[in-house]
């Protein structure tokens, strides 16, 4: 009932991305407690134009007064879909975790015709925005390869599917850092977190996602495992969803035991490295805060690992959605509104005239990468590039740092 | 300049608007003067019930079969302005079983279909009442909304050759012998005085009767009291709730549009004019509205608002017993009064009173107002309210969902002056934030439209904001207090409206 | 739990909050800047009240009531809050112009003029446009400006509508950015016969360089050019607001965004952590010191029930007008009562008994600021986050 003490302020919907470039979407206020006070029990769904939200949540994570925003357009979204019938596109992107596994496992081939004009052409027909390059699939993906690693505290990795089966030299890269400092890292069996599915109007097979991945990550809490995220989309599911919204046994747990990955290495690497310090690297680096660990109200855990970097300059831009959102911005028929943001968001970054782009979100990196054409990194990039850079230099010491370098090597 | 006519019915309300069309569809030339704009007399101060009759059918069982009678007849002839939400009476753990034995058969000897809900049943068509409650009793009561009413009713008359003048007071009646033969009506926003001229004169001002049947030379003894209201955030129920006692204050919940209106009290007044609202009356409705559904102790409410019963004096008991039904009185001297009643037996009203009209005139016509459906309705939305969410171009009023066409459409054809009657037409306004943002934008469209001089534009907003405040002031505290502090940074920060400047 | 070890913790991320929070980040020290939701002042003019009584407001000081926060700040602690504002929002893409000997007026949406001190650079134009031909720009389908309004209440003005493709402030805003889309306006505009004199738009120049977006317009034509603040969704609040977060991000400050507190912890007469209730598991911000700037009513540091008024944080107590028939005037117009509660502090902005030696109050939360009847807002937030900074800073250095 928090639609109850919405002001009208509007503050929500100067937030909102989508109300800026999309004339069909009414914004966050009209879409969620506006409306809301119009959706009488028992009636049909007739808002078919709540499918604008691309559930960015920024509009949740500006509201003064504790509106849930975005949780209020979601319910919306979810009963429209679940009584009308969804676009192809939805149906694909609900189940995109098979259809990235199966990229995956014909990776090769996959990368080399997605970019044909005629499998392009095919996709359209789906519904699928040819503006940005689908990501390369990785034949070893991280179902293949080592699961398991280290020693020490105990840590279960829930990867996502873009690291999972598009990077997963990322995915590997966190591992090892998380090993540098002490842990053992399991990486088990997953599934999609069903953040995909929730966006596409499918509760149901978010919920059959969920459940699997609940059933084995609530294995492992119990026998004293950390849960760590590092796509923050996936977290902000894990965190807030599986015990909200999506209901699955355990999800309480699951969400008091689920850390961020950089929230989790803070206070292990501001012990490990000398003197507090984190290694070397003279970069200029803009760091695009995902919408979604705004959601998260953790604040930003990798920028504070990167002021401990000497030499490094990064500035926090959170300011703007890159305008991908998950899956929406691969749909056609927001093609042009997640453009526009894109570039929107890319402006900032191109006066800036930094050397790359950071972002903890694989959709950030693969929009703004495109959009302010520059190299697109994942935090643990610059952690590890930093620290390989002062170790291989001739004031390595013993211990600390060098300890992480041989891990990462 | 002269009007000339057969018939001036004074007041528009929903007796006045009724009368106006039953004359128009009997063919007889008339106007109606109103001095504010439609509905703003106890029409549109009451609970927008459409009553099964149940409130009344213990005491007063001939005021309950007309109400049940004509409560079907406006289901049916009225189907943009009745919401058939259906009622529920419930008994709550130490309200008399034997008020609820008398109920149930005065019910059934009245005609009103009842049915008896178990605990579980109930909650289930409601979930927010009450608990435990120990049984409910549906009803057939219904949602109506007053304004849109009177509304359609002035819509026959406009178009079959009657005249409606809103805004206008009635200062003189003019009489001539001895007998009422006209009235002079000044126009509000100008000034200007208007005479009309006709042989009857209607006197169907509901609260103010007394006031104007002097202005013709009699008087009609009434006998007045004031009841408030609250308005809530959202729609807490679906169904109109009463309690199964005895009428007494703030026993009724109605759902009304995407809000719920709960009342209300009962307080002897003299003067139907200037009505203030004390704080106290609401902590009472909201008090007694908390026992039938818990959740109005805590729930946003966005307003108050208070209206005056136009009760026939009979003799000094609690004006709540007074009986509901009607009498049209024929002074002898052109004037008629019709007093007493209530919105739901308002068309019975206009019927009887034309009727005694006719047999002056010596004419025949049948009244035609049961069979026929109101015109001007397709173009509205129904209900459900839900329906409305299917489009949201271009809208001018969030809260309420107004589109700019339908605030045009009210400006052009409705006789528009005042943002007021903008918000009766459409509900412009009558949402959480009470017109904070819309009322700017219908204003600033009124202006393109031209429907308002620039010196009355600034003057329009003040005297609007500062009545809307009246009516919000008693209800202010937690969320509703938090808006108006908003709304006070956008009029008097933003816009610079405040009292040290302008 | 997630817990963080800051040196400061600002809790409200309005205009004092922000204030306090630069400059304690800008002396070095680890900043943490906690808000629920964002400040009311992103749906403001932009501009900086500074005191509505007269023609020089520093000057009319003495005028104020005894116990307002300005008297605790004092003239000279006003004149560096200024500054300070100034030289912040000098750094950015939207710089302010005024002076505090005297105020200034701005044109405001329905042609009334409203009296402030500093004004974004594009409503600088907006001062004595009265003695010039004034022609008014609007948008097609826009519907929070009609210029109408102002055309018909103020003489020698005139206006166009041109077609944005868009109809929202934030939405036309947006477009101002793209490419072409000036060059097309401007086109447009310079082919319009206008009387010699100043041009009027809503503020919809964009949100990263209206400056240079309003130098643009204005070279093409040969003509002044500036914008009128709007009903919210404002453009000029929200870079107003995005200037002043980013300038703390900038100085190495943290925020944490978007959670209230749900609960604090205090060991003897020290605050030591907030909790936030972050989604799935709380996060803890721990602090030497603590800064309580989360404003009025409006701005959801005070709340109101039926007959009484909560600080919903620290639960600290508040002064209430008298029972709740006493809270507002009849008039809407007016300042109320009501709005003279709040937190009473010390000359150090400590809150009187509330035995925490390491809190400070600033901002639009303190008792007898009365905002509305003074017309003081964001001055009066200015002034008093500066100081309490100040008064931090000394605690901790």
């Amino acid at each position: 009932m928090t639609f109850e003490h919405c002001m009208r302020c509007t503050i929500c919907v100067e937030n909102c991305p989508i109300y800026k470039v999309e004339p069909r979407f009414p914004g966050p206020k009209q879409s969620g407690p506006d409306a809301q006070r119009f959706r009488l029990d028992g009636e049909k769904s007739v808002d078919e134009w709540v499918k604008y939200c691309c559930q960015c949540r920024r509009c949740q994570v500006s509201c003064p007064y504790g509106v849930e925003v975005a949780e209020i357009i979601l319910k919306a979204q979810l009963k429209y879909g679940n009584e009308h019938l969804s676009p192809i596109t939805a149906h694909i992107f609900a189940n995109a975790f098979h259809f990235n596994k199966l990229g995956s496992t014909l990776a090769p081939l996959v990368n080399r015709i997605e970019s044909w004009p005629i499998a392009r052409g095919f996709l359209g027909m789906l519904g699928i925005s040819g503006e940005i390059d689908l990501p390369a699939f990785s034949f070893i993906n991280l179902e293949r390869g080592r699961r398991r690693k280290g020693k020490g505290r105990k840590v279960v990795f829930f990867y996502g599917c873009h690291l999972g089966f598009n990077r997963p030299d990322i995915g590997r890269k966190i591992r090892d850092l998380l090993v540098s400092v002490g842990c053992r890292v399991v990486m088990p069996r997953q599934t999609c977190c069903g953040l995909p599915a929730l966006g596409n109007g499918d509760l149901d097979i978010a919920r059959k996602f969920a459940q699997k991945n609940a059933a084995i990550l609530t294995k492992y809490i119990d026998r004293g495992f950390d849960v760590v995220y590092a796509c923050t989309s996936c977290g902000l599911t894990l965190m807030r969803d599986y015990p909200g919204i999506l209901d699955v046994p355990g999800g309480k747990k699951i969400a008091e035991n689920t850390y961020n990955v950089y929230e989790y290495l803070l206070p292990l690497l501001q012990g490990a490295g000398e003197e507090g310090g984190l290694g070397r690297l003279d970069r200029t680096i803009a760091y695009h805060i995902p919408c979604h660990l705004r959601a998260l109200g953790i604040g930003y855990p990798a920028a504070r690992l990167f002021a401990l970097i000497e030499g490094l300059t990064f500035h926090v831009l959170d300011d703007n959605c890159c305008g991908m959102a998950g899956t929406y911005g691969f749909k056609k028929r927001n093609q042009d509104a997640s453009r526009r943001l894109g570039v929107i968001a890319a402006g900032p970054i191109r006066d800036l005239g930094v050397d790359a782009v950071v972002s903890d979100c694989g959709a950030c990196r693969m929009q703004l990468g495109h959009f302010a054409d520059l190299p697109a990194l994942d935090p643990v990039e610059i952690i590890t590039e930093a620290i390989a850079h002062r170790a291989s230099g001739n004031e390595a010491r013993a211990g600390g740092l060098k300890n992480l370098l041989n891990h990462l090597t | 300049m002269t009007i000339k006519t057969d018939v001036i019915i004074i007041g528009g309300g929903s007796t006045g608007c009724g009368i106006a069309r039953d004359l128009a569809l009997r063919g007889i030339p008339h106007y109606l003067v109103e001095r504010g704009d439609f509905a703003s007399g106890a029409t549109g101060a009451c609970h927008g019930l459409l009553h099964s009759g149940g409130r009344y059918v213990v005491k007063d069982r001939e005021a309950a079969r007309e109400c049940i009678t004509e409560n079907a007849i406006l289901r049916r002839i009225a189907r943009k302005c009745v919401e058939p939400t259906g009622g529920l009476f419930i008994r709550l753990p130490g309200d008399s079983k034997r008020y609820r034995d008398e109920f149930l058969a005065s019910c059934d000897e009245a005609g009103i279909e009842t049915a008896i809900l178990s605990p579980t049943k109930a909650l289930d068509l409601v979930p927010t009442l009450n608990p435990t409650l120990e049984e409910a009793i549906s009803v057939p009561d219904c949602s109506i909304d007053p304004f849109r009413l009177c509304m359609l009713n002035a819509y026959t008359s406009r178009h079959r050759g009657g005249g409606i003048l809103t805004h206008h007071e009635v200062v003189e009646v003019i009489q001539e012998k001895g007998r009422c033969v006209g009235v002079k009506a000044r126009e509000r926003l100008t000034s200007q005085v208007k005479e009309i001229r006709g042989r009857v004169l209607i006197n169907a001002t509901g609260a103010w009767g007394d006031r104007v049947a002097r202005l013709g030379g009699v008087s009609v003894p009434m006998s007045l009291s004031k009841g408030s209201l609250i308005i809530t955030n959202h729609r807490l129920t679906n169904m109109v709730i009463n309690r199964l006692r005895p009428p007494s204050d703030g026993d009724i919940i109605v759902p009304n549009e995407a809000v719920c209106l709960a009342g209300t009290t009962s307080i002897p007044v003299s003067n139907p004019n200037n009505l203030e609202i004390d704080p106290a009356e609401v902590d009472i409705v909201a008090t007694q509205a908390e026992q039938m559904i818990p959740v109005f102790g805590t729930t946003r409410l966005i307003r108050a608002y208070t209206g005056v019963r136009p009760l026939l004096r009979v003799s000094a008991r609690d004006a709540r017993s007074i009986s509901r039904g009607f009498k049209v009185i024929d002074h002898a001297n052109g004037m008629f009064s019709v007093l007493g009643g209530k919105l739901t037996t308002y068309r019975l009203m206009a019927e009887k009173t034309v009727d005694a009209v006719m047999a002056h005139f010596g004419l025949k016509a049948a009244c035609r107002t049961a069979e026929l459906a109101l015109e001007g309705q397709d173009e509205l939305s129904g209900y459900p309210l839900s329906k409305q969410l299917s489009t949201m171009d271009d809208i001018v009023c969030e809260c309420e969902l107004v589109a700019r066409r339908t605030v045009e459409h009210a400006i052009n054809t409705m006789g528009t002056q005042y943002v007021g009657d903008i918000q009766h037409r459409t509900r412009l306004g009558m949402g959480p934030c009470q017109g904070g943002f819309c009322t700017y934008r219908a204003l600033g469209i009124m202006q393109e439209i031209g429907r308002v001089s620039p010196d009355a534009s600034i003057t329009i907003l003040k005297e609007f904001l500062q009545r809307r405040f009246k009516g919000i002031r008693p209800a202010l505290w937690g969320d509703q207090l938090r808006e108006e502090q908003l709304i006070e940074s956008i009029y008097l920060g933003i816009l610079n409206m405040g009292v040290r400047h302008e | 739990m997630n817990d963080s070890l800051h040196d400061v913790v600002v809790i409200g991320g309005g205009m004092s909050g922000l204030t306090a929070a630069i400059h304690l980040a800008g002396k070095g020290l680890r900043t943490a800047l906690v808000s629920w939701g964002d400040p009311v002042c992103s749906l403001s003019t932009g501009c900086i009240d500074v005191l509505d009584i007269g023609k020089r407001p520093l000057e009319a000081m003495g005028e104020l009531p005894e116990g307002h926060p300005y008297r605790l700040v004092g003239r000279k602690g006003i004149e560096d809050a200024l500054k300070m504002f100034r030289d912040l929002m000098a750094e950015g893409p939207s710089p302010y112009v005024g002076t505090t000997r005297r105020n200034r007026e701005i044109l405001t949406p329905i042609g009334t003029f409203k009296t402030t001190c500093l004004v974004p650079r594009t409503m600088e134009a907006s001062q004595g446009c009265r003695d010039e031909h004034l022609h008014v720009i609007s948008f097609h389908g826009i519907r929070d400006f009609y210029p109408s309004y102002i055309t018909s209440r103020l003489p020698n003005t005139s206006f166009s509508i041109y077609d944005a493709g868009a109809s929202s402030t934030l939405a036309i805003a947006t477009r101002f950015e793209e490419e072409g889309f000036v060059d097309d306006f401007c086109t447009w505009l310079s082919g319009l016969e206008i009387p010699p004199g100043r041009v009027a738009v809503p503020a919809v120049l964009g949100l990263r360089n209206p400056v240079s977006l309003m130098n643009a317009i204005s070279a093409r034509i040969g003509r002044d050019v500036f914008e009128i603040p709007t009903l919210p969704p404002s453009i000029p609040g929200l870079r107003l607001f995005r200037a002043l977060k980013a300038a703390f991000q900038n100085r190495g400050g943290d925020v944490f965004w978007g959670n209230a507190i749900s609960s604090v912890e205090t060991r003897g007469d020290m605050v030591e952590a907030v909790t936030l209730a972050a989604s799935g598991r709380p996060s803890r911000v721990q602090g030497r010191v603590f800064i309580l700037a989360t404003g009025s009513f409006v701005s959801g540091g005070l709340f109101a029930t039926r007959d009484a008024v909560k600080e919903i944080v620290f639960g600290l107590p508040v002064d209430i007008p008298g029972p709740r028939n006493d809270w507002f005037w009849n008039d809407f117009f007016t300042g109320h009562p009501i709005e003279g509660s709040g937190i009473e502090v010390d000359s150090c902005f400590r809150p009187v008994m509330s035995g925490l030696k390491n809190l400070f109050v600033c901002g639009s939360i303190l008792a007898r600021s009365e905002i509305m009847k003074y017309r003081c807002g964001h001055g009066m937030a200015l002034a008093t986050g500066l100081k309490a900074a100040k008064m931090c800073e000394r605690m901790l250095l």
